[in-house]
């Protein structure tokens, strides 16, 4: 071979602490190594340039930089060599940097530890080969997991790209969170205004399938090409003929059912269209509660259906589909409060949670619209608001901020004023997180124009008094003095927290998610839409806490990586995957049990079982490799050969 | 290049490149200063850290090895760090056994944004280091020679299997062999006192097949060679668990194999036999009683109490008894009590690390690189790729020194973590006698602390536990670092 070493001085960065010529010149008695040299600034245009030039005139086969990290230039000097005309594998990186100038003053112990490191990167160099990528086709349709106001953004959008989108919804209808909202901050229009349009898009277009009452049972395949198995849930009716007219539910006798969409605020029937907006506007009968299942007999929506769309007998039903990439918008749920023994447990009634306050401040909802105690329907007074309740609570853990429970209390506060003019509101705040557009007028303006009063502190306790009003003790912290309101309400800002079955989602994904069960993004700052799994793509609080605006921009910006992604008919792979030598495969399968992704599967050669690489599935972690005891699988650029070189330049 | 002279020691990195080597990085960028002795080498994951690695690294001259990758449930691969915590835990107890320093060796979970905990974690390690020094070699370790004691009393009778119904079973198998391949058993040797492996094509063969004493081969060794064909085998208790471990790896299908078996009573430790037989010319016979066999060579008799001359695992035996049959014959012999410690194991524990040290450069001098070991182990399903003699992967130079032997016995051992099921087929074929059945029993009581008393080969649907992980493990703790 014929390798050449740059030794970036990087300005002073490097060759401040480290002697870069006299690196460059041990480099030269490195095997193999015909040329050396310690550029200013290699990764400028005229370090490139000179890389280049090196190649051709001293008929380089292989380069070694020594500079930053290769996390920060890699790539670079990859796209250098190859416009040499070298195979992009054929080069290394020392990094003399990061790990070397910047870590540590001595120049002698430093020079020697760059010349080590580039001792390193020339003894893997010698043992690397030029890796070609791969091609192959798309299967240009996208999936959604989650109907909410992220994936039917992200629907909406890739379905107006061209891509015909597969929408997956959990519940009988689409809408998620959102739909359950009266007003929405800071312009306090009506939610289902701008979310209803949206929703009725998402029916009528005909790039867009819709699965309700579906969830996703298995996943399998890779980027451009998974195949992914739904399970369609019996709703008991068959949607074919079912027409949203709601015969079933005015004669339905189990009127006794709680009513999940209004958030146990009310009750409503067995058999049911969550709200006049539903979409699909399709009745699901809820077998708990329904007298055909608990009794076994009953059978009145049946007899009244004009369609004839009942069916007792449905069982969950499943159907496969082939798409290119998936995106995950699974939004969140509100964790337990109950926990929190001092604001009752649950026990009092009229101790509430800020959805369902919501739900009572809703037209729509079961009071309509009208803001009464559910204990005795009478109008609340004075109305006390706690945030943080489970944000943001190291105690049962759970650190982070929920995000935007701080403006919807401001504007709970602000319609609360609008409803009943002569009521007081409270709210106990430990700081005011108001960072987005308008955001912070809009909390000011419950302050200022309505009068709202913020106690900064935490409530340590709520009791009944007796007398039909609750006992809110907590501690003005600025003023340092406790304070003890009277209120005939309590609003409680519940903390979010991963909907139950993402950890379970993200398997069959084989995405990460963090300790709360929220999906990992590849990259905090600059990847914040990818996973780490090709072809799956976040969106909405799934990943982490946001509000709508964020959502929508989230759902929108995966649908543009989906567009992206599908912008090329076919797709190249990275070639550092698993290869596997049939020779020396006994095909006993540890490979195929530890890779994470599924990406190696059994095949035969002459009658006997060998293990076989899906190259585009093998996302390059090297498991297998080191899981076989025979060395029969290697992953390329990080063979066993390479790595041993490296730990043989060193260890002698 | 060496390393400055009293100034720096060899320490090696494996850094995985989605966390760590972004830790690293962070903590360059924010002039975080660390010592200089740290050489880090870039891996994708933590998982692709091959435990063979770090010895290689501490066998030829490294003072210390760390391995850092994301944190648990943060791998960028999901699982990659969950197998490498098991891999890398397992080796942390295996070091010792050779006589290396396990504090030479750490392994940790670093992610791209703690720059400053990787700043601790490489003070505190190279700190360590300094403090235990250069690592001592063992090309100059002075020679020191220790064999292992005789076992104690056995847990159950021993015997000659001389009531043992083996005609019976002859009958059971001939009635099978229309549906299989050929059957595996024992048949005479090249005289009455050894027996060699039968392989039973014909019923006429099966009469040809011995029970006995004199049946120490594991015959589960032959078994992955049929790979594909059905065959029987007739097994002693430790055989029918290279039997079930095979199953567990899928080396052989269940519906390929019928597993006969007849209680064992314990087989004679041929190499003491064959010493105190002496050189002969001919076997006059063989006489069994029921504790002890008697051998006439040269008109000479030879007595054998199975009490003083069974292998030292027979003593220590608690499945004489096939885990996994087809065919069973013989009434069920009594165990009682606790399988003692391995006398190659005890023999290894009252050692310090520097005697260990000078007991494998003795060992390893007298080896012969013969491969034996491997040839005979049920459990080496590698045959002709081993990597121990490849020139790709190229693990093993072909020098004879000392730490290419032990290296070769450090990867018979790790490849063996948590399938060996001790059958002693290794130790027994050594024809220099090394005990190196010791670093085989080491790590089998290691993977059996940390993995809930697992055992290889009990169970064939068990998922052997470095193809595995937990989550949260219960036994494995993440160390300080301070």
């Amino acid at each position: 071979m014929r390798i050449g070493v740059f030794v970036c001085h990087c300005g002073s960065n490097i060759a401040g602490t480290v002697d870069c010529a006299k690196v460059a010149e041990i480099a030269k008695n490195f095997p193999d190594v015909v040329y050396a040299d310690d550029p200013m600034y290699t990764c400028a245009e005229p370090g490139q340039a000179a890389i280049e030039a090196a190649i051709h005139e001293h008929k380089l086969d292989g380069v070694v930089v020594a500079s930053c990290s290769p996390r920060m230039h890699e790539a670079t000097f990859r796209r250098t060599v190859e416009r040499a005309g070298l195979n992009r594998y054929m080069f290394e990186m020392a990094n003399i940097r990061e790990h070397v100038s910047w870590i540590g003053k001595e120049q002698q112990a430093n020079t020697n530890k760059s010349a080590e490191l580039v001792e390193i990167a020339v003894a893997k160099l010698r043992n690397n080969r030029p890796l070609a990528a791969k091609t192959f086709d798309v299967t240009k349709k996208t999936l959604i997991v989650g109907g909410g106001v992220a994936g039917i953004q992200a629907a909406l959008d890739c379905a107006e790209g061209g891509i015909p989108v597969i929408l997956v919804e959990r519940e009988s209808t689409i809408g998620g969170k959102m739909a359950k909202l009266d007003k929405t901050f800071p312009t306090v229009d009506c939610s289902a205004c701008i979310l209803g349009p949206k929703m009725v898009d998402v029916a009528q277009h005909p790039g867009i399938t819709l699965y309700a009452c579906a969830e996703i049972e298995e996943v399998s395949g890779y980027v451009g090409n998974f195949s992914v198995k739904i399970r369609k849930r019996a709703t008991y009716i068959d949607w074919e003929k079912c027409t949203g007219c709601g015969a079933c539910s005015e004669k339905c006798p189990s009127k006794k059912t709680p009513d999940v969409f209004n958030e146990f605020t009310g009750t409503t029937t067995a058999i049911n269209i969550p709200f006049p907006q539903a979409i699909p506007k399709k009745a699901v009968i809820n077998a708990q509660y329904c007298r055909q299942f608990t009794k076994g007999k009953c059978g009145v929506c049946a007899k009244v259906c004009p369609a004839g769309a009942i069916d007792y007998a449905m069982q969950d039903s499943f159907v496969t589909e082939e798409v290119g990439c998936i995106i995950a918008a699974t939004g969140y749920e509100l964790m337990d409060w109950t926990i929190y023994q001092e604001y009752g447990g649950g026990r009092y009634p009229d101790v509430i949670t800020s959805l369902q306050y919501e739900r009572l401040l809703s037209a729509s909802g079961p009071t309509g619209g009208h803001i009464v105690r559910p204990s005795d329907g009478r109008e609340p007074q004075t109305i006390v608001f706690i945030q943080c309740v489970g944000s943001r609570d190291n105690s049962i853990g759970r650190p982070y901020c929920s995000g935007f429970c701080c403006m919807y209390t401001a504007k709970q506060a602000i319609l609360t004023k609008d409803h009943l003019p002569q009521s007081r509101s409270y709210v106990f705040y430990m700081d005011i997180r108001t960072p987005g557009k308008m955001y912070d007028e809009f909390s000011r303006r419950a302050v200022e124009e309505y009068g709202v009063e913020y106690i900064r502190g935490r409530v340590s306790a709520v009791y009944p008094d007796g007398l039909g009003r609750y006992v809110v003790m907590g501690a003005d912290t600025l003023l340092g003095e406790p304070v003890e309101i009277r209120a005939d309400m309590v609003v409680l800002a519940v903390g979010i927290e991963a909907a139950k079955n993402a950890p379970a989602l993200a398997e069959k994904l084989r995405i990460s998610y963090d300790k709360y069960g929220f999906f990992m993004e590849s990259h905090v700052k600059l990847k914040p839409v990818e996973t780490n799994t090709a072809g799956v793509f976040l969106a909405g609080v799934c990943q982490g806490a946001k509000d709508i605006p964020a959502s929508v921009a989230q759902g929108s910006a995966a649908a543009a990586k989906a567009l992206a992604l599908f912008a090329r008919d076919k797709l190249e792979n990275d070639p550092q995957t698993a290869q596997v030598d049939a020779r020396r495969c006994v095909g006993c399968g540890k490979c195929i049990r530890c890779c994470p992704f599924g990406a190696i599967t059994e095949t035969e050669i002459r009658n006997e079982k060998k293990a076989q690489v899906i190259e585009t599935v093998c996302q390059g972690c090297g498991l297998c490799t080191s899981t076989c005891p025979q060395g029969a699988v290697q992953l390329s650029h990080a063979t066993d050969n390479q790595i041993l070189a490296e730990v043989n330049a060193l260890c002698r | 290049m060496p390393v400055m002279k009293d100034k720096e020691l060899r320490i090696v990195g494996f850094l995985c490149n989605w966390c760590s080597y972004g830790g690293a990085d962070t903590a360059g960028v924010a002039r975080a200063e660390q010592p200089t002795d740290l050489r880090i080498i870039r891996v994708p994951c933590s998982g692709r850290v091959d435990p063979l690695f770090i010895v290689k690294a501490l066998l030829s001259g490294a003072d210390g090895v760390l391995v850092s990758g994301c944190h648990p449930r943060d791998c960028h691969y999901s699982s990659g760090n969950f197998y490498a915590r098991r891999r890398l835990e397992v080796l942390k107890h295996f070091l010792p056994a050779l006589g290396i320093d396990n504090a030479r060796f750490e392994y940790t979970w670093v992610s791209a944004s703690e720059g400053q905990r990787w700043q601790q974690v490489v003070t505190a390690f190279t700190r360590r280091i300094h403090t235990l020094g250069a690592a001592p070699g063992f090309e100059d370790a002075p020679l020191l020679m220790k064999t292992a004691d005789m076992a104690p009393a056995p847990l159950r009778p021993l015997g000659t299997g001389k009531n043992a119904p083996l005609e019976s079973l002859k009958q059971a198998i001939k009635e099978k062999l229309p549906d299989l391949a050929c059957v595996i058993g024992w048949k005479q040797g090249y005289d009455d006192a050894h027996t060699t492996p039968l392989f039973a094509k014909k019923p006429e063969d099966v009469d040809e097949l011995v029970w006995g004493p004199l049946n120490a081969a594991n015959l589960a060794v032959y078994l992955p060679l049929f790979k594909g064909k059905k065959v029987g085998i007739v097994v002693k208790g430790c055989d029918s668990r290279s039997v079930v471990e095979l199953l567990q790896e899928n080396l052989v299908a269940r519906e390929d194999v019928t597993i006969f078996a007849l209680p064992c009573e314990g087989t004679l430790d041929m190499g003491r036999v064959n010493e105190k037989l002496g050189r002969y010319n001919v076997v006059g016979g063989i006489a069994h009683g029921a504790t002890n066999i008697t051998i006439t060579t040269d008109g000479q008799e030879h007595d054998f109490s199975m009490a003083e001359y069974a292998q030292n695992k027979c003593r220590g035996c608690t499945e004489p008894e096939a885990v996994l049959s087809d065919v069973r014959m013989g009434d069920s012999p009594l165990v009682q009590g606790e399988a003692p410690v391995p006398q190659e194991l005890a023999l290894l524990d009252a050692m310090n690390l520097d005697e260990r040290r000078s007991f494998w450069r003795t060992q390893m001098e007298r080896c012969l690189r013969c491969y034996a070991c491997r040839n005979a182990c049920p459990m080496c399903v590698c045959r002709d790729y081993c990597i121990s003699d490849s020139r790709d992967p190229h693990w093993m130079t072909q020098e004879a020194g000392v730490t290419q032997k032990l290296f070769f016995q450090t990867i018979h051992a790790l490849h063996l973590a948590g399938r060996c099921t001790g059958c002693g087929e290794c130790q027994r074929a050594c024809p220099v006698g090394i005990p190196i059945l010791g670093l085989r029993q080491h790590i089998a009581r290691t993977v059996g602390e940390l993995f809930d008393n697992y055992r290889a080969g009990i169970d064939p649907a068990a998922v052997p536990p470095l193809l595995g992980y937990e989550v949260e493990e219960r036994n494995i703790r993440e160390r300080e670092w301070k």
